[in-house]
């Protein structure tokens, strides 16, 4: 079953680039970054981490191995943060949510509601984590580059 | 060949155009004006991105200046074009290539009719419906309706867009119409359960790129296009949420 699961997000990846168009030579690696990005979620929740925590480990893991693979590349890191995240996305959680609001189960609604909003902000806030740190070293090696041309 | 203020401009003005209409980061654009106005030989360029429309003005060598400004309506999603903008962009800063050969390739690929018709666009989505009900742990049928959901979710897509449909209407409708084929199959076939038909039929629904951007462009410091993209988001997926939850209402 987990084979089939595997196969099932590489297809998810690669499909939704061909959805967003992204070059077609690039399909293979948006693929690897999603099966590599749920396989992270997978296993920690496996090791009974919560959802919130392996969706924020497996969003830092999307935008960290898309930064590199967009300075090897040469091409925009949007190209494979968007296919990684998406195997991610509680879906799950936000259709029993509003299952259950329309059901009148309010209590259990805004329970649900809350998880899949936080689920959704640590995938978010995962990507904002990674987009920072290449940020930072981006800004640090500019400035060490402008000091080394002043100094000559 | 000098190249004229005007030339300069209409160029990085032309190509920030067709990065926003296709969904780029706004510090992408704006970087990728920049560089290509500099390239061209302008002495100072200031570049001013929102999602709606992309301001320019350039100061040539001899000191005079122009203003452009570009009201950007229709936006679609085409990374693909992002990433070819961003090469000849690179190759023009690098000197690999001339004003005339960037200016004739700039104008093909916003012409152009990039990546997949509607058949395998209709297909990837119902791809990616199937998955994410494989990931469900649903069973064989479930799957295949899944997988025609989102196969019909892309087809409402491009009739709507056909019809130049009003922001979020797709999503609205989209929403509906999933919840409409889970509901219907599960009225015909009871063991089948709606659940991993609607979650794998609204997966195409989700704003990945508006997502990616408003968190891209907030850390950049585009306040103002972070919290507009970040908004386009949440009320999308507010908009598949109704949808979803209008079909499931008369249902129940």
């Amino acid at each position: 079953m987990l084979m089939v699961k595997i196969i099932a997000v590489l297809l998810i990846s690669a499909s939704v680039g061909i959805l967003y168009r992204i070059p077609r030579k690039l399909l293979l690696y948006v693929s690897f970054v999603g099966m590599v990005a749920w396989l992270i979620m997978y296993i920690t929740m496996r090791l009974g981490g919560n959802g919130i925590l392996a969706d924020f480990l497996a969003s830092v893991a999307v935008g960290v191995i898309a930064e590199i693979l967009a300075r090897i590349l040469r091409k925009p890191a949007t190209i494979f943060i968007i296919p990684g995240f998406i195997p991610l996305v509680p879906g799950g959680d936000a259709y029993m949510t509003m299952l259950y609001m329309v059901e009148g189960n309010y209590v259990d609604g805004v329970a649900k509601g809350m998880q899949t909003i936080l689920t959704a902000g640590a995938i978010a806030f995962g990507i904002f984590v990674s987009s920072t740190i290449f940020r930072l070293i981006k800004n640090y090696n500019l400035e060490s580059c402008s000091t080394d041309v002043r100094k000559s | 060949m000098t190249i004229s203020l005007e030339q300069m401009v209409s160029l990085a003005a032309l190509a920030g155009e067709v990065m926003l209409k296709n969904g780029a980061e706004t510090y992408r654009i704006e970087e990728t004006m920049n560089h290509m106005a500099k390239a061209c030989g302008a002495s100072t360029v200031e570049s001013f991105v929102i999602p709606t429309g992309v301001f320019l003005t350039v100061t040539d060598e001899a000191g005079h200046t122009l203003t452009v400004m570009r009201r950007v309506r229709d936006r679609t999603i085409n990374l693909d074009r992002i990433s070819k903008v961003n090469e000849l962009s690179r190759s023009l800063v690098a000197q690999r290539m001339g004003y005339e050969d960037a200016k004739g390739i700039l104008t093909s690929i916003s012409k152009e009719r990039t990546g997949f018709s509607l058949l395998p666009s209709m297909l990837a989505s119902g791809v990616i419906g199937g998955g994410t009900a494989v990931l469900q742990n649903a069973l064989f049928f479930e799957t295949l309706a899944a997988f025609a959901a989102a196969m019909i979710v892309r087809y409402i897509a491009h009739i709507v867009s056909k019809l130049h449909g009003v922001q979020f209407s797709f999503e609205f409708l989209g929403g509906m119409a999933v919840a409409f084929c889970g509901v219907l199959l599960h009225s015909i076939w009871p063991h089948l359960r709606p659940d991993a038909v609607i979650i794998g039929g609204i997966m195409p629904l989700v704003p990945g790129v508006a997502i990616t951007n408003a968190i891209r462009d907030v850390i950049a410091g585009d306040l103002l296009s972070g919290l507009s993209r970040g908004l386009e988001a949440a009320l999308t997926a507010a908009a598949v949420a109704m949808g979803v939850v209008i079909i499931l209402a008369l249902k129940v």
